[in-house]
């Protein structure tokens, strides 16, 4: 019997509740893209903040630093024991990890800068640089180096190009196989694989930092180093402040921002359902006076009127968080170039709160327990 | 007639004028926050990217090659080019010059500290921490590490322009804590002239993050003089409020025509701030530091359309309240769209009278909404940035034309329905 009157109730006034259905269902889905986008910005934006490069450097303890030219002076640390730590503890927040050696080198009898590293490595390190020519796609490479941008112009070298680095006696032939475009140091430097510069320095196995790239917020970054420095005594694992910090504040600013936007339409929304609900319950009145003539109980009027609304609730959230997952995934293309994944704790969240305003919006119909059936139906 | 028609409805039924209102007066207070914040997010994240440190670096032209790492150059003083001192305040006489927020100027020296009878090797750097630079308009500037630097902290405080004083690296310092500890004073020697010597007075330990940790720093005269070139610089830092890159700023200046030539010119791109301290300070090579700068204008687009994506949400939020209950107004008045026809009103005075009444009340409640709106963003731009948001008066008219747009569009159907309205039926009540 009760759901019975609801089905009748629903399809009697059918115009009506499309209404308050289009006003449920898009109300919902703004709600629901937004907070879909909401929970995916900052993983979507850390990412971003990764082309800023390293955020974590391994490096020999402080107390043994040694000062005043670094490749030949400086205290080296032996790269296994960092790499096989790096890599047994290496996490999916890991984006890029390499190890650097520096060499001060001749080049045609001028001092160069030559910083020995993974190359396939440090592009994704830096995903900045802009490398013209064909690139260096293995660490293993023994024949190849990049060339800053500064040092081809200087010393007039172009992709395909033959160079001898030559160190204390030490010597090595590469080709030239890519310019890099850093905007930065790196301009003035050569980069060839690790192996080389090693050998040309003479320093096999040994290497002098180790950078890494790290995913997250500051306090992801802040536990990955813990987890690093309480594996790796006698080293100083440090974040690289000037990202860490800035990022840390850039992404708090950016998501206060949006999450307070994101309220203010949330509360703009709900008035708007509120408003829409508020009306279609009071127009029952008429229905109420008509039941409690022929002998309902007020309760069971209620709780038809309520069910009514809530069934309503229901439908226009599940509804409208559909259509506000497809609108997140539109809107995550159209601001990160990437899919934004669907996060379906949103659905019963959405839902829960179209229920809830929609209930909201029937409150008025406390009232009806005072409504004499006469009055209404004489059409007062 | 018509006015007064208009203005019993107003009187006779206040209460559901008010919910109209209201639906209008959030709308509106919603639709002008979000917009005044997305029209100023652009230039307030720029500013709070400067967070980042430098974007530009200027070095002198046809040098030879910097041996640097991490932004401590190991080259000999004798080697290479430099830039002059005197002449860094025409940067603040370029097109853009409000959008320079600061400029360090650096010279690294190869030194010596002698202390106990062991002689260290360690790098001098010079520079300004907050030093007033005369601009050629014969105002100061102040700049320094504090606007380009601002991750650098420092325990005790920074050295004094133009004072022998120094401040030291962290790492530096924690490795010879017997040397270099804050108030002892050390004598510091060129390490290519060991006869050149200066005492400076530690006055704390800075730690930056980089090579500098390993190095002491001095204030820019100091490692002038020291070096024996007075009035030079190696590198400058400069930290410049950018517009991300787009079509236009990607594209060569020199193939440009003279208007699209004129539009680069005169927008604060990276590339043509870059042009315009070339044109200042001839003979240098002025790079953006990409790392900063690609990051710092990808990010800026990404949450700019990110945020007008919000603020359209917002509008659609707006006008759907605004349209529905002006729709729900002329549902609920059927009776008296009735009585109206019924004693010879034709549809077109009915829907005037109406459209007259959502009109009024669009305009109220948008200037109310107008009012509150500032007020939300004003408290938005304070707890998100620090700053209240400033006030923009050009968008007073959009509001208020948005509203009435959305409130006349919202009754044009539920108008149109009423116009279909025979009046008998509605009389007899049914």
């Amino acid at each position: 019997m009760f759901t019975r009157i609801l089905w009748k109730l629903l399809r009697a006034s059918r115009g009506r509740l499309v209404v308050a259905l289009v006003a449920l269902v898009s109300g919902a889905a703004v709600i629901s893209a937004l907070l879909n986008l909401q929970f995916d910005i900052e993983r979507k934006l850390s990412q971003e903040f990764r082309t800023l490069g390293a955020n974590l450097v391994i490096s020999p303890e402080r107390d043994a630093q040694a000062m005043g030219w670094p490749a030949d002076s400086a205290v080296l640390m032996n790269q296994d024991a960092v790499l096989n730590q790096v890599e047994r503890l290496r996490t999916q927040e890991l984006v890029a990890a390499a190890p650097f050696l520096y060499v001060v080198a001749q080049v045609k009898d001028r001092p160069v800068m030559v910083a020995g590293t993974w190359l396939d490595e440090a592009t994704k390190l830096a995903p900045t640089w802009k490398i013209s020519g064909t690139g260096i796609a293995s660490r293993h490479d023994g024949t190849g180096s990049l060339l800053g941008r500064n040092v081809a112009q200087q010393l007039k070298l172009a992709p395909g190009a033959q160079m001898e680095l030559s160190y204390l006696g030490r010597r090595a032939l590469l080709t030239v196989k890519g310019i890099v475009d850093a905007g930065g140091p790196e301009d003035n430097q050569v980069f060839v694989n690790l192996p080389v510069a090693q050998q040309l320095a003479g320093l096999r196995g040994q290497i002098a930092v180790m950078e890494l790239s790290i995913n997250g917020t500051s306090k992801t970054i802040e536990s990955y180093a813990q987890r690093l420095a309480a594996n790796l005594p006698g080293f100083e694992v440090r974040p690289i402040r000037q990202v860490t910090e800035a990022e840390g504040e850039l992404l708090n600013r950016i998501r206060l921002l949006v999450l307070s936007m994101v309220l203010l339409i949330l509360v703009l929304t709900g008035l708007c359902v509120l408003a829409t609900m508020a009306a279609l319950a009071m127009e029952r009145r008429a229905d109420v006076g008509l039941m409690k003539a022929l002998g309902g109980s007020i309760s069971r009027i209620v709780g038809l009127f309520l069910a009514e609304v809530g069934v309503l609730g229901a439908a226009g959230g599940l509804v409208g968080c559909l259509v506000g997952v497809a609108l997140s995934r539109w809107m995550g293309q159209r601001v990160f170039g990437a899919t934004v994944s669907a996060r379906w704790e949103v659905l019963p969240l959405t839902v829960a709160l179209m229920v809830g305003v929609a209930l909201t919006g029937a409150l008025p119909l406390r009232r009806l327990g005072n409504v004499k059936p006469a009055v209404i139906l004489r059409g007062e | 007639m018509f006015a007064r028609l208009v203005g019993e409805s107003f009187v006779r039924n206040p209460r559901r004028k008010i919910l109209t209102a209201a639906a209008v007066v959030v709308g509106m207070a919603v639709a002008t926050a979000t917009l005044t914040v997305a029209l100023d997010v652009g230039d307030r994240l720029a500013r709070e990217f400067r967070s980042l440190g430098a974007n530009l670096l200027v070095t002198p032209v046809s040098d030879t090659l910097p041996l640097e790492i991490g932004g401590v150059d190991y080259r000999p003083v004798d080697e290479g080019a430099y830039l002059e001192e005197a002449s860094l305040g025409r940067l603040k006489t370029i097109f853009w010059r409000h959008n320079i927020v600061g400029f360090t100027p650096f010279l690294d020296v190869p030194a010596v500290v002698s202390a106990d009878g062991r002689s260290l090797h360690t790098t001098l750097v010079g520079t300004w921490y907050e030093h007033d630079v005369a601009v050629p308009d014969g105002t100061k500037f102040k700049s320094g590490v504090s606007a380009t630097h601002p991750w650098w902290k420092v325990q005790g405080r920074w050295f004094h322009d133009n004072a022998d004083e120094c401040v030291v690296g962290a790492a530096l310092a924690a490795a010879n804590p017997a040397v270099f500890s804050v108030g002892r004073t050390i004598r510091i020697a060129n390490s290519k002239n060991l006869g050149q010597t200066q005492a400076l007075v530690i006055t704390g330990v800075v730690s930056t993050g980089g090579a500098e940790d390993k190095s002491v720093l001095v204030a820019l005269s100091v490692a002038q003089n020291l070096s024996g070139h007075p009035g030079k610089i190696r590198r400058l830092f400069v930290s410049a409020l950018t517009k991300p890159a787009d079509s236009l700023s990607e594209r060569d200046p020199h193939t440009l025509s003279a208007k699209d030539y004129d539009r680069w010119f005169c927008s604060p791109y990276i590339s043509s701030i870059s042009f315009q301290i070339q044109q200042v300070l001839p003979g240098t090579d002025v790079r953006a530091i990409r790392r900063v700068a690609d990051t710092e204008g990808r990010i800026l687009s990404r949450v700019g359309t990110l945020l007008w994506i919000v603020t359209l949400a917002a509008l659609a939020g707006a006008a759907l309240a605004v349209a529905a209950t002006a729709a729900t107004t002329v549902l609920e008045r059927r009776d008296e769209i009735g009585i109206m026809k019924a004693i010879g009103a034709t549809n077109s005075v009915v829907a005037g009278i109406f459209l007259a009444e959502q009109a009024l009340l669009a305009l109220a409640g948008g200037a109310l909404g107008f009012v509150l709106g500032v007020g939300l963003a004003w408290i938005l731009g304070q707890s998100v940035f620090g700053t209240p948001s400033s006030l923009r008066m050009v968008l007073l008219p959009v509001v208020l034309g948005l509203a009435t747009l959305i409130a006349i569009l919202g009754s044009l159907i539920p108008l149109r329905r009423a116009a279909r309205f025979q009046p008998a039926p509605i009389l007899r009540g049914e």
